[in-house]
């Protein structure tokens, strides 16, 4: 059986937009943890995201605002699936996204040399300071330019 | 770019201007001791804090409810940790004269942490109660902060308290609603809880504070606290709690709760390290220092290849 017609659409649309709890101006579509969304026959809404570490102690958290998102968009049930494959990785994260997390919370991501531009200043000098920072999915470093601390998105678990 | 400022007064009206000063800046003295001092409280607090939420892993009841203070822990530690190092590289102590301060009982911390939890629902008053009042203080001081680095912290603290509160709200939803026994061990917490959360904004701002004067606080802490009552008075109230003295009134004309006189001697003595718990938290942070000293030796020693030399002041011995 098919969905109704729309109901898919609105439903995704509702789950794309719910927001990340530590991130309350990002959604989880912009940070890459969504992944899909079937609705059934039966209006039931089946919704897969990928978690940035698998510990995330905020997967319940998101899972809750999913689930009513879906059911506020008119799905008949909703369940959330996170999945072990495939593996978030901040490639996950758009380039209009990268900047407002330096932008917004000083956050930066690696580039494919491993070192990072400082979101305050631009520069090249930062280095790391600790292998996590207050989230499991962030590391600690330091600018010794502009002298501020920043946080860097970890890669999956097994690269430092 | 250093810049730097002729005179105490061009530096004013820079900050009053809505300036921002960075560490490279050839501040006055007397500001950074200041911003030094705020800084260093509220790595503090912090660490302190994060070590509270950890006694309460193992006791914490359910699996989801362990996540949680897992997760908390991990903030404020982290918070302590990038707090630290902005404190540090102002100069003025090392992380590791700042972490020997606080053992030996010369430094402050927030007044909350130091009096005892009985009870899980001591934890979800903090929760609840406790990070709300810091929050709220949070916010204010970022709104209108002068020291860059920090105002840039604040922002990713206050949106991790955020998720916080929404998990205390939850707790406290779940006793509110539940049984009987429930209901009365969220009260006897209020009871203890709620002059201490009151507190945290500490006593009224005197009429030279300076953390105003430059820009560190924006608003004056009786004017955040009867805020704080306005909200979680009716809150309270409306969940079917008693609230314990100094206990607000409703008045029916202006439908503001107004506060009688507080008692400030509690919070002068948590400030001398003399509250009810105060020693046990600071020989607990001492300990839990201590115990893991292999650890942190271990880490220097695998990342000794990888670390470059640290600028002056950011790194603990």
């Amino acid at each position: 059986m098919m969905a109704p017609v729309g109901l898919a659409a609105v439903v995704e649309a509702a789950v794309r937009a719910v927001c990340d709890p530590e991130y309350p101006d990002l959604t989880i579509a912009e940070l890459g943890i969504f992944e899909s969304v079937r609705v059934d026959g039966a209006g039931g809404a089946h919704i897969e995201l990928v978690p940035t570490v698998l510990a995330c102690p905020a997967l319940r958290t998101i899972e809750q605002d999913v689930v009513d998102a879906a059911l506020g968009a008119g799905a008949a049930s909703a369940e959330v699936v996170f999945l072990t494959s495939p593996r978030w990785s901040p490639a996950r994260i758009d380039a209009t996204t990268r900047a407002h997390l330096g932008r917004e919370y000083t956050v930066a991501i690696r580039g494919l040399d491993g070192r990072i531009i400082c979101p305050v200043c631009g520069g090249r000098e930062a280095h790391q300071r600790a292998a996590f920072g207050p989230a499991l999915c962030r590391e600690t470093w330091w600018c010794d330019d502009c002298r501020n601390p920043v946080e860097v998105v970890r890669e999956a678990v097994g690269r430092p | 770019m250093a810049r730097s400022w002729s005179s105490m007064d061009e530096f004013e009206a820079f900050l009053d201007a809505g300036g921002m000063v960075e560490p490279n800046d050839d501040m006055p003295d007397a500001y950074r001791q200041e911003v030094f001092r705020f800084i260093e409280f509220h790595a503090n607090s912090e660490y302190m804090g994060g070590l509270c939420e950890r006694d309460w892993i193992p006791r914490a009841p359910g699996v989801d409810r362990k996540l949680g203070q897992m997760a908390k822990t991990q903030d404020e530690i982290g918070h302590a940790h990038l707090l630290y190092m902005v404190a540090a590289d102002m100069g003025v102590k090392t992380r590791a004269q700042m972490l020997d301060d606080l053992f030996s009982g010369r430094t402050r911390f927030h007044n909350v942490f130091h009096y005892p939890t009985p009870t899980w629902a001591d934890q979800v008053a903090i929760a609840f109660l406790v990070d709300a009042a810091a929050l709220a203080s949070q916010q204010a001081v970022f709104k209108n902060c002068s020291y860059g680095p920090y105002k840039r912290m604040l922002r990713r603290v206050i949106a991790e308290e955020g998720f916080h509160m929404r998990q205390g709200e939850e707790m406290l939803l779940r006793l509110a609603t539940g049984t009987p026994m429930q209901h009365e061990l969220f009260q006897a917490a209020l009871d203890r809880w709620w002059m201490p959360a009151l507190q945290l904004f500490g006593p009224p701002a005197k009429d030279n504070d300076l953390l105003l004067r430059w820009h560190i606080k924006s608003e004056r802490n009786e004017d955040l606290r009867d805020r704080y009552v306005q909200k979680f008075a009716p809150l309270l109230v409306g969940y079917g709690f008693s609230l314990p003295d100094p206990t607000p009134v409703l008045d029916p004309d202006t439908g503001r709760w107004e506060m009688p006189d507080i008692d400030w001697r509690p919070l002068f003595a948590t400030m001398k390290n003399e509250g009810p718990d105060s020693a046990r938290r600071v020989g607990t942070a001492r300990g839990a220092w201590e115990d893991t000293a292999w650890v942190r030796a271990a880490l220097d020693r695998a990342a000794g290849s990888v670390e470059p030399a640290a600028s002056a002041g950011t790194e603990a011995a």
